[in-house]
């Protein structure tokens, strides 16, 4: 994909202004953007580079590079018709003749972009990215964990910059984002080295404890992902955005090979975590793997029995893995340890809970968030909304309603007065007609009667649709009207569950002693 | 955060009544808590935070009070009740002294029972108020006896179902149990402690609306940000600055501050800590490293702050680490000032580049006085603290016109020889009020060239006032969070921001723009743009502050949202939500991007197709800001 990011992620520091090879976002509207990296070459299907087609109008790279971020940008003319016949040649070209003779548009040439023609309407917003930029336009593999539900989640786990964050059902990679955040104390090594990383360990500085001013840890987020091809994936973005110094991806099933991550000679340590967050359909056969010590066997039939019986190969098969290994604890030894767990069901967390209690987790405690965006909009209701759009043209008031019952009244007696002339005229008409009359010079009189009987009065339907139209230029409808607010159409009314622990840094007599001996 | 409990910080016990009480440990001193009794606070100091101590006293034949730390298999055993007790995990933890719990009798197997036979008649309990009194004075260990003793007595306990027994046992012991959990001072504790008390005083600000505020506002640590300036080579953009407008007493700004990694004073260190406890025989051991840590992060600080651009007082952080160890030893216990050293290097407050809160206070002082909870008070600031640098203070006098702040206006500068001669006092105060000056100028000026990452207002005052002179201060894809208790004052505010207002807003001023065009002359378009900008604001400035308390167009896509955490009791065969929480203010945030608008008539497109509800854009012009 893109070549090697630069070394600030442009999550935490996009500079002033968007620059090739960083993700920017394009806001078309509240909840509709467009995250793309930036790119200034030509190789694209355009001749203007590469383009965002979008419904608000075509944007062009071009247009984006190296402009303030938080720019309002235009929509440019882009021949998005004649692309077809042109991209087959050009995706033939690269890769099969290479770029030689047969490719004569100037275009073609790398770097060489058509400056592009601002289009007579659309715009767009350029915005830096940020996680909930990014968990509104991320593709979906699985369920979001959205804002309300990260951001409660990294509160209560406490998570700070240089803690270490084990994260488990990595799916779309929301939570990543924000808990990257969250732990982000600086980058781990002064050099970038994109290549190297294959779920090794890159979150803590190699020599760091060797550093003689002070030890620094540095943050790091530790994603574990069952199901490969989105590992994959996440770990392209990861890259992408520049954090891949900060987040170690590893695609493994939890429940039986836990958190510990391979040495490779400069990190024996594990994650060293302080702060756990799974996103497991059962968090309950993970926790396990989460303790200080080797839980007895007693404990870990009780929490493997708690478990249905479609998973029992899980106990099984880690029971003697269990035994048999040297334990090592994927937990800081040093810092209590903070844990969520993220289910949709009750059932899961009850075990979940069952699961915590018997491992010997504290202050656990289970709430789900319950989030709503309102919608603010000015409410117009009156007779003189008759024929608007977005209002309600009923009377507003009482009084309103009794005038215009009146004014109706009053038309309905005219009129049906004229209905009756007229009948009468018919009557005449016919009489005369009996008689053999003639009666012609009335008409024209009778028109400017009637004329003259409407003066008057109210209004009629379609003069007042009329008015109504013509007021509408003069009116100021941003301010008219009752400001309102209420629950937006779509309402998340449940996500998942929300279990929190705690487990205490382990503490023994040896400790204790220690402890007496200097305090007292 | 540090793992165990160091002299001198604040910590919260909680009570088996669930309330919490934060206390400072102080070496040497007694803590009392009330009924449940008094220890010594070097008990504490030394240990872990997130255990469960039991008070042990004379009856339980110690000599002095002892804590004892209560095992995660005897705490969830009561939640439970007996029928559900998890396996215990009784070898690891061997209960020191202390009989088993047992406090419920063994023939409690009955398999099911219901409340059929209840009866509410207090006088099933034999035991009187009198007697129950006299068992406490007698003080039978721990309360546990207390509690067997009053079980025992009740005449019906057998007729209890299993889960009316089980609530009647926890709730004995909530009144009975010698009990405290120590948890450490963190912004979600420092919450949940206020919101108990004096909710009124943070306007009834929730952890979710925390969180929320937090993540809206894109916080994040920026020491490692780079100092970038815009065209003019002289305001600042991003480098991770935040505005912040705080009516909680400092909640939202520790909040904030913990978020950025500069809350707490020596957050490095727990990587120390088995090293330090090494040397635990050394008197005094932490005391020393404690500070020696505390200097070392904040220099570690600056060195990412400073990737850039050169410490612009790059003296004294070597030179001056013995006077900080000793203020960092004294100010947390003692508010007094700092003790008088003659040769003593400057450091600047608030001198901090990147990763910086800039506070705007109505008051002559900002009130922030939460902070104190984590070793810092705007009174008498510690200079090892991070947020000595870091945290940036100025009145709104300060902000919109510093000529009427005196503290802005320079004070005569005296030379050498003037100053030699001077008695030592007197030069001290003229460095003092040198220093404010300068201070105060450079803080004006920066804050005044804006640039900042973001805004973030929990205030009282009108939040439209407050955007209007803030929002131009917030970078192009900036974020602009503001909080308010109540939906009324936010829902304004998105008014203030809606589309057909920024149409309206739009709209008129190009009218203005072509009146002035037809009238006058031709002149360049720059030119004419300023003056009408001049123009709009001498002529029309009544009517436009009414419609247009705000620039409609600085901000995108302006939201309002709320969130609420519901609590959960989960227990086998009884998980429900639980039955009561508090009221009051739901809490709100408003959130908006700031964005830069088009120099010129944009047009939008796509509002024809789809359904018409959703089509944010609308016909559209922008003008220059």
């Amino acid at each position: 994909m893109a070549p090697s990011p630069p070394t600030p992620s442009p999550f935490f520091d996009p500079g002033t202004h968007s620059a090739p090879n960083s993700l920017g976002i394009i806001q078309l509207r509240r909840d509709h953007l467009i995250p793309t990296v930036l790119s200034s070459t030509a190789d694209a299907d355009y001749k203007e580079g590469k383009v965002e087609n979008t419904r608000f109008g075509s944007f062009p790279h071009s247009t984006l590079i190296k402009q303030p971020w938080g720019s309002q940008v235009l929509a440019s003319v882009v021949d998005t018709g004649s692309r077809s016949s042109k991209s087959k040649k050009r995706k033939r070209g690269p890769t099969e003749e290479g770029r030689d003779a047969p490719v004569p548009e100037s275009s073609e040439v790398r770097g060489d972009v058509v400056k592009a023609e601002t289009a007579s309407s659309g715009f767009a917003h350029l915005i830096p990215p940020s996680p909930e930029t990014w968990t509104l336009c991320l593709p979906h593999r699985t369920q979001v964990v959205y804002t309300p539900d990260y951001s409660y989640i990294l509160q209560r786990l406490r998570v700070r910059p240089g803690d270490h964050i084990i994260e488990a059902g990595a799916g779309s990679g929301s939570f990543t984002h924000a808990a990257v955040r969250a732990i982000f104390n600086g980058y781990p090594s002064g050099e970038y080295q994109p290549n190297d990383l294959n779920g090794t360990d890159y979150g803590i500085e190699p020599d760091s404890a060797e550093r003689q001013k002070g030890f620094k840890q540095y943050g790091g987020v530790y994603s574990f992902e069952y199901h490969a091809p989105r590992a994959k994936q996440l770990e392209t973005e990861i890259e992408e955005h520049g954090l891949s110094a900060l987040v170690t991806v590893t695609n493994r099933d939890v429940y039986q090979d836990g958190f510990c991550l391979p040495s490779d000679g400069r990190n024996d340590q594990g994650p060293n975590a302080n702060a756990i967050f799974l996103d497991l359909p059962a968090p309950w056969l993970a926790l396990k793997h989460l303790a200080r010590s080797p839980p007895s066997a007693a404990v870990l039939k009780s929490v493997t029995a708690s478990s249905d019986p479609s998973t029992p190969d899980a106990e099984a098969s880690v029971m003697p893995q269990l035994a048999t290994e040297v334990f090592r604890s994927p937990l800081n030894p040093n810092k209590p340890v903070h844990i969520c767990t993220f289910s949709p069901c009750i059932e899961q967390v009850t075990k979940t809970v069952s699961a915590m209690r018997s491992l010997g987790w504290l202050e656990i405690d289970m709430v789900e968030i319950m989030s709503k965006r309102l919608e603010v909009r000015r409410e117009r209701i009156g007779l003189q909304e008759e024929g608007l759009r977005n209002a309600n043209p009923n009377a507003a008031t009482v009084v309103e309603a009794v005038q215009r019952l009146r004014d109706v009244e009053e038309r309905a007696k005219v009129f049906h007065g004229l209905q009756k002339e007229k009948q009468e005229e018919v009557m005449r008409r016919a009489e005369a007609k009996k008689r053999g009359e003639q009666l012609l010079a009335n008409t024209a009189e009778g028109e400017e009667r009637t004329r003259a009987k409407f003066e008057g009065l109210p209004p009629s339907k379609l003069d007042r649709l009329e008015r109504a139209k013509k007021d509408l230029q003069i009116r100021e409808l941003f301010k008219e009207g009752r400001l309102v607010h209420r629950t937006e159409p779509e309402l998340k009314t449940h996500t998942s569950y929300l279990v929190f622990a705690t487990l205490p840094r382990e503490w023994n007599e040896a400790d204790e002693e220690t402890a007496r001996k200097r305090w007292g | 955060m540090h793992s165990t409990i160091r002299p001198n910080s604040h910590v919260a016990l909680r009570l088996p009544s669930g309330i919490s009480k934060v206390i400072e440990i102080t070496p040497n001193t007694t803590i009392n808590l009330g009924k449940y009794g008094t220890f010594s606070s070097n008990l504490l100091l030394g240990r872990p935070y997130y255990l469960t101590f039991e008070l042990l006293d004379k009856e339980d034949g110690k000599s002095r009070t002892e804590l004892r730390v209560v095992p995660a298999s005897e705490l969830h055993v009561e939640v439970l009740g007996n029928g559900h007790a998890p396996t215990a995990e009784a070898s690891d933890e061997p209960a020191e002294g202390g009989p088993e719990f047992d406090i419920v009798g063994e023939n409690g197997e009955v398999i099911m029972r219901n409340n059929r036979l209840t009866v509410d008649d207090p006088s099933r309990q034999k035991l009187s108020m009198a007697e129950i009194e006299e068992l406490k004075k007698a003080g039978a260990g721990s309360g546990k006896e207390i509690i067997a003793k009053i079980m025992g007595s009740h005449e019906a306990i057998e007729e209890k179902t299993s889960f009316s027994l089980a609530k009647y046992t926890l709730r004995k012991s909530r009144k009975y149990l010698k009990r405290f959990t120590v948890l450490p001072m963190d912004v979600g504790m420092l919450t949940e402690y206020i919101t108990e008390r004096e909710s009124h005083r943070v306007m009834e600000l929730r952890e979710e609306s925390l969180g929320l505020i937090c993540s809206w506002a894109n916080v994040h640590h920026g020491g490692a940000s780079r100092v970038l300036t815009a065209e003019d080579g002289l305001s600042q953009i991003g480098g991770a600055r935040w505005l912040v407008v705080d009516d909680t007493g400092g909640l939202v700004t520790t909040a904030l501050a913990e978020k950025m990694g500069i809350l707490y004073p020596d957050e490095d260190d727990d990587q120390n800590l088995t090293a330090e406890e090494k040397d635990a025989g050394a008197k005094e051991g932490g005391e020393p490293i404690q500070t020696t840590n505390g200097t070392t992060t904040s220099t570690n600080l600056e060195e990412n702050g400073d990737t850039v651009m050169a410490e612009p007082e790059p003296e004294g952080e070597s030179t001056t680490q013995p006077q900080q160890q000793h203020t960092a030893i004294d100010a947390p216990s003692d508010p007094q000032p700092r003790p008088r050293r003659p040769p003593r290097p400057h450091i600047p407050q608030m001198s901090a580049t990147t990763n910086t809160l800039t506070i705007l206070h109505p008051n002559n002082q900002p009130n922030l006085s939460y902070l104190k909870y984590f070793s810092f008070d705007t009174g008498a600031p510690t200079t090892s603290h991070p947020l000595y640098k870091h945290l940036k203070s100025l009145s709104w006098l300060q902000l919109l016109s510093p000529e009427d702040d005196p503290s802005y206006s320079e004070p005569e500068a005296l030379t050498d020889e003037m100053l030699a001669g001077m008695k030592s006092s007197k030069r001290g105060n003229y460095y003092k009020k040198r220093r404010r000056w300068e201070r105060t100028t450079r803080l004006v000026e920066e804050t005044r060239r804006g640039g900042f990452d973001g805004l973030v207002v929990a205030s009282t005052m009108e939040p439209k006032t407050i955007l209007k002179e803030l929002v131009p201060l917030v970078r192009g894809g900036g974020r602009v969070v503001v909080y308010s208790p109540n939906a009324e004052p936010l829902v304004e505010l998105c008014d203030y921001y809606s589309k057909e207002r920024r149409t309206a807003y739009v709209a008129r001023q190009f009218d203005s723009q072509n009146n002035r065009s037809n009238n006058g002359s031709s002149k360049v378009k720059r030119e004419r743009d300023h003056a009408d900008d001049m123009y709009a604001a001498s002529t029309d400035a009544g009517d436009e502050d009414d419609d247009f308390p705000v620039n409609p167009t600085l901000l995108l896509a302006p939201s309002l949202q709320t969130a609420r955490a519901r609590q959960w009791q989960v227990l086998p065969g009884r998980t429900h939500p639980v039955m009561t929480s508090r009221g009051g203010a739901e809490g709100y945030l408003f959130t908006a991007t700031r964005v830069l608008p088009f120099e010129g008539k944009v047009e939008a497109r796509g509002h024809q197709r789809g359904k018409r509800r959703k089509t944010a854009a609308t016909a559209e012009t922008a003008a220059p800001e």
